[in-house]
């Protein structure tokens, strides 16, 4: 980050322990925001990352030169600025990309107003906000670990914020910071448990939806983010043999609409009233199971393909409706939310789509003018051939997929960047993609070669061998085919990329990317202790997803009823959560009110010491030394209390002397007290 | 203020007992949250909205933690003050107008306490505007803060109300207490400026002499030191010239007698004859002149030096005209 021109801009370190308290406290601060930031990083305008390094570097460079903070004119000019190139990246202001570009560049600008303890909290706040920012994009254990030590090092600078006086260490306000979270522990795990969990207030903007799973837009290198993520999608448990892994196709939206760079699913309108029918026609014997789906916070139910909306077969869901669309995809009528689990029954034999020739077909033949034009003449070369004069489409789809398959093509997750001509790119020069540049150049070749054709998501396998008889499905498994139409068939499934990697398909083992430089390392000295520590990991991972990640209404409900609630409703889960926090609130006010009676030891001591000499008959008062008592003591009880008055004048030497230690010996006590009592039973 | 309020407060003052040592407990800390502590609680509400619109199971994780965070600091910041005792070392006189120091000892019975603020509480004084002095007291220790107030006019000041106030550590909650010390602050009246010129002396004879002291210039006698002479009473420019230590010879002054006499001030307003008369104690004790003080009902004969010139100005202070 710092490049040597940088350096030289910057002033001379002085070590930190000699920084001036200001510097030090600005310092620290920038180093929690940059760590809070750096997770936002990959995907973050190139222009922001850039800004705000620099406003960081020079607020950096301010607190060690003590120079004079800008001007606020300054500020609000670069928060315009940064404004305008918001809108212009992001296109809105709403939302979440724009809207976490804008609270990185805010926080980060108001670093450069930390005038007042005001300036300050301002920018703790937006720093907890921006922690939760964080979790939008990723939940993972590592993100939270890291965010653990984010929030530590806001309410450290918080803390340091209200030591006014002198240089107060760090750590000092660091273990407070954490004492604090630590006490604060109970209520969020009690919190976390009990507070009834509900769905999403309001409809979700357009962004929020795909954290995971399908989008329902296909654009070279989406489906690529899903290849590497691997949290599960939904297990499966069937009831009888499990099909052949080339069986197990599940669908998710069919796209049909391609404008040159993005695949998209036809009007949802025509879709779902019907106007097209799925003509849906099975064989064989139907493949009962049963799926336990994870939120998705989607409406996509991905089963397996085919599933007939027939009273037996079709999924039924309580409080959920679903649908089946005309290109045979499922879909709840809100996104899912919680864990759902659900029997359904298929076909994985069966035809569907019109047998003839109709309108809507003519909709999976067009193709944007003036994309892809070698593409386009390879096709019309093909056609013109003279072996496929009359050719039917399944014909020219065996010709197609026999040039995929000795053409070279590689099967790659790191194909590279594509530019705006990506299936010319894929299909004639470069040769290396995965799944989507399959499937997309496929639809675009059969299209232009006047077959319809369209691009089917979905998932694909799973994994190799069942877990607890669960069979699992990642978003890994995330694949990308095609369907082309024959008439008097109908769809016809055609996976292209199991011509180029059957292996994909067939043992559905999927690509795994590039490990790391430690991994690798690992890898080659011990192989077994790699395959040891990345079975703990997911272990570790595995109880994460489901202790924290999966928790919701369902857990809390069960939670309940281990806890001896009969048929628990959020109504429970709010009464003991009121309960236990009214309890906890009534232990805080008892431990204050105990606390308030809680001494000094010494003072505690002296008190004790005052008592037993006043049961004697001495006039002891709060002001008394040790010796003053001891001189009383003689002068009242005479030659008898001469040990008690020894005694005292060893407290007076303990406390007062060169050694000045805040308590005596342990013992002290019990001689005086019992010194006392033969006193006074004497 | 309006008089409700006026007498809310003063119900609410009245319940605080004067005294010079406080010790804080339960029963006098207050605590609220503070304008940041309202502002904390809006940003953990709208992420917890985020968090349920979001399904962010993290979100919620991160939100309680905040939540359970800021309540404990509610406990810590309540538990910084509470322990603690207050101790207002006996204040000196001062002159109307000009700021009386007020030490405060803060005791600590046990922790360490950080970030401790105290203040006059003044009333009309925006809270920002608030001169705090601010502290840490170390465990089992103490610490000294200086605060100052300006009695307004001569006479027995009861020492305003104290504040000691504490946000620390999250600055979400302010806890304070209110103290209320039973010393009193004597303001002697403020002396006039620029001084008039000291009425004339009389020798002890009764004949009319004026002081040359005032003059500024050379000194009827000297003669050599003697152990016990104040240092002011040292001739410095001879002690210069001579080498040896030269006290001024006071028997001459001692010889004169200043009446400063409340009617001799020719001023209407009585409490500008009672500041010049300050001024005129100040200058008769400058030149070493014994000086006696009357004043209608009060008179203090002719004297010099550090206990009589106090005695001269808290008469001042404290002089009531006849009813």
């Amino acid at each position: 980050m710092k490049s040597p021109a940088a350096l030289a801009l910057l002033p001379r370190w002085p070590g930190w322990k000699h920084l001036p308290r200001e510097a030090r406290d600005t310092l620290f601060l920038l180093a929690v925001i940059g760590w809070t930031v750096m997770p936002h990083l990959s995907h973050l305008p190139w222009w922001c990352t850039a800004l705000a390094t620099l406003v960081m570097l020079w607020r950096g460079r301010i607190a060690l030169t003590n120079a004079p903070l800008p001007s606020r004119w300054l500020v609000v000019g670069v928060v315009l600025a940064a404004s305008a190139l918001t809108v212009m990246t992001e296109h809105t202001l709403l939302g979440k990309e724009a809207g976490v570009t804008m609270l990185v560049l805010l926080m980060v600008l108001k670093t450069l107003e930390l005038r007042a303890r005001r300036d300050a909290l301002v920018i703790f706040f937006l720093g907890f906000f921006l922690v939760l920012t964080n979790f939008l994009y990723s939940q993972t254990l590592a993100v939270a670990a890291a965010m653990l030590v984010s929030v530590w090092g806001l309410l450290t600078a918080l803390v340091l914020a209200h030591m006014p006086v002198g240089q107060p260490m760090i750590r000092q306000a660091g273990g407070l910071a954490a004492r604090a979270a630590l006490l604060g522990a109970p209520v969020m795990v009690v919190l976390f448990l009990l507070f009834p969990r509900i769905g999403p207030l309001w409809g979700l903007p357009q962004d929020a939806g795909a954290k995971t799973g399908l989008s329902g837009e296909l654009r070279m290198g989406s489906i690529a983010e899903l290849a590497i993520d691997e949290s599960i999608a939904f297990r499966l448990k069937f009831d009888g043999p499990v099909p052949p892994a080339e069986a197990l196709y599940f669908r998710g939206p069919v796209l049909e609409r391609f404008d040159g760079v993005e695949w998209r699913q036809r009007d949802l309108l025509t879709l779902s009233f019907a106007l097209l029918d799925a003509e849906l026609r099975v064989q064989g014997d139907p493949v009962g199971y049963e799926m336990t789906l994870e939120p998705s916070r989607m409406n996509l139910l991905p089963l397996l393909d085919a599933t007939p909306d027939a009273a037996a077969a079709a999924p039924r869901i309580p409080g959920l409706r679903t649908l089946q669309h005309a290109d045979l995809h499922w879909t709840t009528d809100r996104p899912v939310t919680d864990r759902l689990r659900f029997h359904v029954q298929a076909w994985t034999r069966f035809e569907h789509g019109p047998r003839r020739g109709v309108m809507a077909l003519r909709e999976d033949l067009e193709l944007p003018p003036g994309y892809n034009p070698r593409t386009l003449a390879w096709a019309a070369q093909l056609r013109n051939d003279p072996r496929y004069a009359n050719a039917s489409p399944e014909v020219l789809a065996g010709a197609v997929l026999q040039y995929i398959r000795q053409g070279g093509f590689v099967y790659t997750l790191a194909p590279g960047e594509y530019g705006a001509n990506a299936v010319d790119e894929f299909w004639l020069d470069r040769r290396r993609g995965f799944c989507e540049h399959f499937a997309a150049a496929f639809v675009v070749v059969m299209r232009a070669l006047d077959v319809p054709a369209r691009i089917v998501t979905g998932y694909q396998g799973t994994d190799r061998a069942p877990t607890d008889g669960y069979w699992i499905v990642r978003q890994s498994h995330a694949h990308a085919w095609a369907e082309y139409w024959q008439p008097g068939r109908g769809w016809v499934r055609a996976d292209p990329t199991a011509a180029v990697a059957p292996d994909r398909i067939e043992r559905s083992r999927h690509l795994a990317p590039q490990p790391g430089l430690v991994a690798q390392a690992l890898g080659n000295w011990s192989p077994e202790l790699l395959t040891q520590l990345r079975k703990s990991w997911e272990a570790v991972n595995n109880r994460w997803n489901q202790w924290v990640l999966g928790y919701s209404q369902k857990q809390q409900l069960s939670l309940l009823e281990r806890l001896g609630v009969q048929s628990p409703n959020w109504e429970d889960l709010s009464l003991m959560l009121i309960g236990l926090l009214s309890t906890g609130a009534l232990v805080g006010a008892c431990w204050a009110w105990w606390d308030r009676h809680r001494q000094d030891p010494w003072q505690r001591l002296l008190g004790g010491v005052r008592q037993r000499l006043r049961k004697l008959g001495i006039d002891a008062q709060p002001h008394h030394a040790p010796r003053t008592l001891a001189a009383a003591v003689r002068q009242q009880l005479g030659a008898p209390g001469e040990a008690l008055a020894a005694r005292l004048e060893e407290l007076d030497r303990v406390r007062y002397g060169p050694a000045a230690r805040a308590r005596p010996q342990a013992g002290w006590w019990r001689q005086f007290a019992a010194e006392a009592a033969r006193l006074r039973s004497g | 203020m309006n008089p409700i309020a006026r007498r809310w407060r003063a119900w609410w003052l009245a319940r605080h007992p004067l005294s010079d040592n406080w010790t804080l407990t339960q029963g006098n800390i207050y605590i609220v949250p503070t304008r940041a502590g309202f502002v904390y609680a809006l940003t953990l509400m709208v992420m917890l909205l985020a968090s349920i619109n979001y399904q962010l199971n993290l979100g919620y994780v991160l939100t309680f933690l905040l939540a359970g965070s800021g309540l404990m600091s509610m406990h810590l910041t309540h538990r910084t003050l509470r322990g603690l005792t207050l101790h207002l070392r006996p204040p000196q006189p001062v002159f109307a107008g000009e700021a009386a120091p007020l030490e405060i000892v803060v005791h600590s019975a046990g922790r360490r306490s950080h970030g401790i603020g105290l203040c006059v509480q003044e009333e009309g004084v925006p809270y920002d505007e608030v001169p705090w002095v601010w502290i840490d007291v170390p465990a089992a220790g103490q610490a000294t803060a200086h605060l100052s107030f300006v009695p307004p006019a001569r006479g027995l000041h009861a020492v305003p109300v104290l504040r000691a106030e504490t946000r620390y550590p999250f600055g979400l909650f302010r806890a304070w207490t209110l103290w209320r010390p039973a010393s009193q602050v004597l303001a002697y009246p403020a002396p006039e400026r620029p001084a008039a010129a000291l009425p004339p002396a009389h020798a002890v004879g009764g004949e009319a002499l004026q002081s040359r002291a005032s003059e500024g210039g050379e000194l009827e006698g000297v003669r050599a030191y003697q152990r016990g002479d104040t240092l002011r009473r040292i001739v410095w420019k001879k002690v210069a010239r001579a080498g040896e230590l030269v006290s001024r010879d006071t028997r001459i002054a001692t010889q004169q007698e200043l009446w400063l006499d409340y009617q001799g001030t020719q001023l209407p307003d009585p409490e500008a004859r009672l500041s010049r008369l300050a001024a005129w104690v100040l200058a008769a004790e400058r030149a070493g002149i014994a000086h006696g003080l009357r004043l209608p009902g009060v008179e203090l004969p002719p004297d010099q030096g550090e206990p009589h010139q106090r005695a001269a100005l808290r008469a001042l202070a404290l002089w009531a005209p006849a009813r």
